[in-house]
């Protein structure tokens, strides 16, 4: 395998992830860094400023954050809580019924989303378990196939072994499959870390004032108040956060690794 | 028994709540009604054929079908080669590589589709179907990534090895042997991103015109605006495609291969 075949492999997916990921997010820092529009237009061109991100200290802007990071963390853990029970009943199942039962958890993921979730109104009043509850529905399929795909990776031949030494039912899961799931568990986390950081049509839908997070304010900036510098200053540290979400998880377990030896 | 019976009620009841919304959708689509309230005593299938009716409606359908096939068919040909030489071969920086590719995924769609605003609109992209084509397959591409790296085993480097040991070119060998072998996991990648961008609500909403409007960027005024029984029939129809879909992609990339333990213990895997 010489450098052209590498290059040609892996060129067009870069490309597209180049042109249409990465330079929107370059984009969004340049605008950022613009004075709001004085007269027509989003924004002035030609002008760099960081007046946006001093607005951004604003408590009210302060508390959007706040809230954004607590529904990070409130979606990951709620998501993972399900998804984990969920993981092991579907590895309990016998193949077929495993079929079924996994077809019928995606298929919230395939009915459009946005007429459903404001079909939930109806059930659920507006509010800050809604608005969670809601999120935590959008992201739970992705939890469920990271944590299945982990449990069912397993060496049964481990259980077995563990059930001839002795070990109970409870103690096998204890001992041998919950410390085994580990790696899918934290994958699961982090991935609903990052999504609840973003959450937008949950609180959109079920969220009253009070659950504003950074990308529903950041749209509310842009298409209501045609304020793009400061929409995209937001957006900027919403970045920031789940970038941190990135990073910074997978440092803190090495970090934990370390302790332990 | 009772704890296999508790077991039985507790998942499959949470799965029927995980159902619950969609039911609702069904159940309110047959609504006589002008609202979103679910019918009782009289159903009727009159939004159906109002939906059938709409141009607006089913142009934004018809759209959304081609750039959900237009995008899955580009996805699947711009990440199976980096999926497939990233597990076979020693690039640097591998894990950059496999971010770098998982990264459509991971962005917050509300930013991705605020940023793709002005870079749509500078490249000319504006309200182009090419446009709406091009960000789906950017965002399809970590599905058909994790697919076909998750495929690719060393069963099938033995195989493409085998065949260049036979004589085959790299380019014989790959044509003869892996996209054969990998053709129903690259069917299945393409439909789980059919899926996914039929779906695709967040970057639809913020890069929608008039002339590009997919289902999802139709439905969303209608939603905050005027909601009526029209966006959970429009609903029950991604489901469809949607739910087909879902059940091919299970088949195909088959949850009956077994434990690892199989190949683990098979001598003939070592040889």
């Amino acid at each position: 395998m010489n450098r052209t075949t590498s290059f040609l492999s892996v060129g067009p997916s870069a490309a597209l992830v180049f042109g249409l990921v990465i330079s929107p997010l370059l984009l969004l820092l340049r605008v950022s860094l613009y004075e709001p529009a004085v007269g027509r237009g989003f924004y002035s061109p030609g002008t760099v400023t960081l007046a946006n991100y001093a607005t951004l200290a604003d408590s009210h802007i302060l508390s959007i954050a706040g809230f954004t990071l607590f529904c990070g963390l409130a979606v990951a853990t709620a998501s993972l809580a399900i998804a984990y029970l969920l993981g092991i009943f579907l590895c309990s199942l016998p193949a077929r019924q495993q079929l079924v039962a996994l077809g019928l958890i995606l298929v919230p993921k395939t009915a459009g989303l946005l007429a459903m979730l404001f079909g939930l109104q109806r059930w659920l009043p507006r509010g800050l378990l809604a608005a969670i509850i809601a999120e935590v529905y959008l992201v739970l399929p992705y939890s469920v196939l990271v944590i299945f795909i982990q449990i069912r990776s397993l060496n049964p031949i481990l259980g077995q072994a563990a059930r001839g030494l002795g070990a109970n039912r409870w103690q096998i899961f204890q001992r041998v499959t919950l410390p085994l799931s580990f790696p899918g568990m934290f994958l699961a986390f982090q991935l609903g870390l990052m999504w609840g950081l973003g959450a937008f049509l949950g609180p959109l839908f079920l969220g009253g004032p009070n659950e504003t997070t950074l990308a529903v304010e950041l749209h509310r900036q842009a298409f209501e108040y045609g304020r793009w510098p400061l929409a995209a200053a937001e957006a900027v540290v919403l970045l920031v956060l789940v970038g941190s979400a990135a990073l910074g998880l997978p440092a803190i377990a090495r970090l934990r690794k370390v302790a332990h030896l | 028994m009772i704890r296999k019976l508790s077991v039985f009620i507790v998942g499959w009841g949470v799965i029927c709540v995980l159902l619950a919304p969609v039911l609702h959708t069904i159940w309110v689509s047959f609504s006589p009604d002008s609202f979103l309230t679910p019918p009782t005593t009289v159903w009727s299938i009159k939004w159906y054929l109002a939906f059938l009716h709409d141009q607006r409606w089913l142009n934004a359908t018809l759209r959304s079908l081609m750039v959900a096939g237009m995008s899955a068919v580009l996805a699947v040909i711009a990440g199976t080669p980096a999926a497939w030489s990233l597990r076979k071969m020693s690039l640097p920086h591998q894990r950059l590589l496999s971010l770098l590719f998982l990264l459509p995924a991971l962005i917050p769609p509300a930013t991705l589709g605020f940023g793709l605003l002005p870079l749509v609109y500078f490249t000319g992209l504006w309200g182009t179907t090419l446009g709406m084509v091009l960000v789906h397959t950017a965002i399809g591409l970590p599905i058909v990534f994790l697919i076909v790296r998750s495929c690719v085993t060393d069963q099938l480097s033995e195989l493409e090895a085998a065949a260049a040991g036979l004589g085959a070119s790299q380019w014989a060998a790959c044509r003869r042997v892996t996209i054969p072998l990998l053709s129903p996991i690259l069917v299945a990648a393409g439909i789980a991103v059919f899926v996914l961008s039929l779906n695709e609500s967040l970057v639809s909403i913020f890069l929608a015109t008039p002339t590009n409007e997919t289902l999802p960027a139709v439905t969303w005024p209608q939603l905050r605006y005027s909601p009526n029984p029209m966006v959970a029939v429009a609903s029950c129809v991604t489901a469809v495609v949607g739910m087909s879909g879902v059940l091919l992609v299970l088949r195909l990339i088959g949850l009956q291969r077994g434990p690892r333990l199989k190949r683990i213990n098979s001598p003939l895997h070592r040889i």
